[in-house]
């Protein structure tokens, strides 16, 4: 296959991106390039910088073998997501994998989604924090709400997903395409979820070990999470009643 | 009988309408407004001239629909076609949005090539020149 695509007309390359979303993570971000450099010396590493107010972009231009978008404007996780999808697409990449600029997705366990792409034949594989519940010791609230989400996503869709938010994801080029094209703002995890099984697309998750954040605050507090989780269930009912295009 | 005596509410409305028709009129000859978003204002517009007009036709309206005080029919008229007006403008809203994101993107991606081109051909001045 010749790759000299739209994007990128490099030498040799991997046929995996890494895409890390980044919205003002200047204190995270080094060092999770840093870890996927350790882990996978060969993957290349595109930073989809969200149009940060601190250094972000700056720190990420240091580094060596990592590519940056920066954005002329802030577009949300799911709008600097597709950007990525766009790049792998162009450059003709086969999975893109996705790690949070954040820190909490561990880059060693990247090998695991990859073996049960491999194994399953899934489009899209999801690491989930909930699946071996060992790393992850949570209130009794939230557990109710993953709870809820897995029946939501069992009823509708008949797929068994217990960690439908989860944005540690490894694409396929027909995920990865089709979302190049069709990627929600706001809540794009789970409308991702749905839109990939409308399509006939082939969905699976892997247990995995993630961190919780070092820096930084997490978007969801405690007062918010009930308007978080309406907000996301009628993304869901949303896209579920939307046709197939 | 309609062009007999007019109330002075009657007259506010025909003022208020002409302002309406005749600044939509200037907005769209201006370039300021588009043609698209422009008809629905003129009908708003032409409404309040009509019910100003003809006094007797919201009487006929409210009577017939149910409505025992009159002006409440009017501002429901006119509530209900706001409501249409501001979903017509979420709409927009929205597609100016996803259009926007598409820009943005695809700007980002090519100030990523351009970047990378640049390199290049700095890159291959030197091995030019050595």
């Amino acid at each position: 296959m010749q790759r000299t695509a739209e994007y990128g007309a490099s030498q040799e390359r991997s046929s995996t991106l890494a895409v890390i979303p980044a919205y003002n993570e200047q204190h995270n971000i080094m060092q999770v390039i840093q870890e996927i450099q350790a882990v996978s010396p060969t993957v290349d590493i595109l930073v989809v910088n969200d149009c940060s107010t601190d250094a972000t972009s700056m720190q990420v231009r240091g580094a060596a073998g990592v590519k940056v978008v920066d954005l002329p404007c802030n577009l949300g996780i799911g709008g600097a997501m597709q950007t990525g999808f766009k790049y792998a697409l162009a450059a003709e990449y086969d999975y893109v994998v996705q790690i949070d600029g954040d820190g909490q997705h561990v880059p060693r366990e990247v090998a695991k989604l990859k073996q049960a792409m491999r194994e399953s034949g899934c489009d899209m594989v999801i690491g989930s924090r909930f699946l071996d519940v060992e790393s992850f010791r949570t209130t009794w609230c939230r557990r109710m709400g993953i709870k809820f989400f897995y029946l939501m996503f069992r009823a509708l869709v008949h797929t068994r997903i217990t960690d439908s938010t989860s944005g540690f994801r490894l694409y396929n080029r027909k995920s990865l395409a089709l979302l190049a094209q069709y990627y929600s703002s706001d809540y794009p995890e789970p409308d991702a979820i749905v839109l990939l099984k409308k399509h006939g697309l082939k969905i699976c998750e892997v247990g995995v070990e993630m961190r919780a954040r070092e820096n930084g605050i997490s978007s969801i507090t405690p007062l918010k999470s009930p308007y978080y989780m309406s907000k996301v269930i009628l993304t869901i009912l949303v896209s579920c009643a939307r046709p197939r295009r | 009988m309609p062009f007999g005596h007019f109330e002075k509410i009657q007259w506010l409305g025909i003022v208020f309408s002409l302002i309406i028709i005749l600044s939509v009129i200037f907005l769209v000859r201006e370039r300021l407004l588009k043609e698209k978003y422009s008809l629905i204002w003129l009908l708003i517009g032409l409404f309040v001239l009509v019910v100003s007009l003809f006094r007797g036709l919201l009487d006929a309206f409210s009577d017939f629909i149910g409505v025992y005080y009159p002006p409440s029919a009017f501002f429901s008229l006119l509530i209900a076609g706001a409501y249409l007006l501001l979903l017509n403008m979420s709409v927009s809203i929205s597609n100016l949005k996803a259009k926007n994101k598409a820009v943005a993107q695809e700007f980002g991606l090519l100030k990523l090539r351009l970047e990378e081109l640049e390199k290049e051909m700095v890159k291959s001045d030197k091995g030019n020149s050595q």
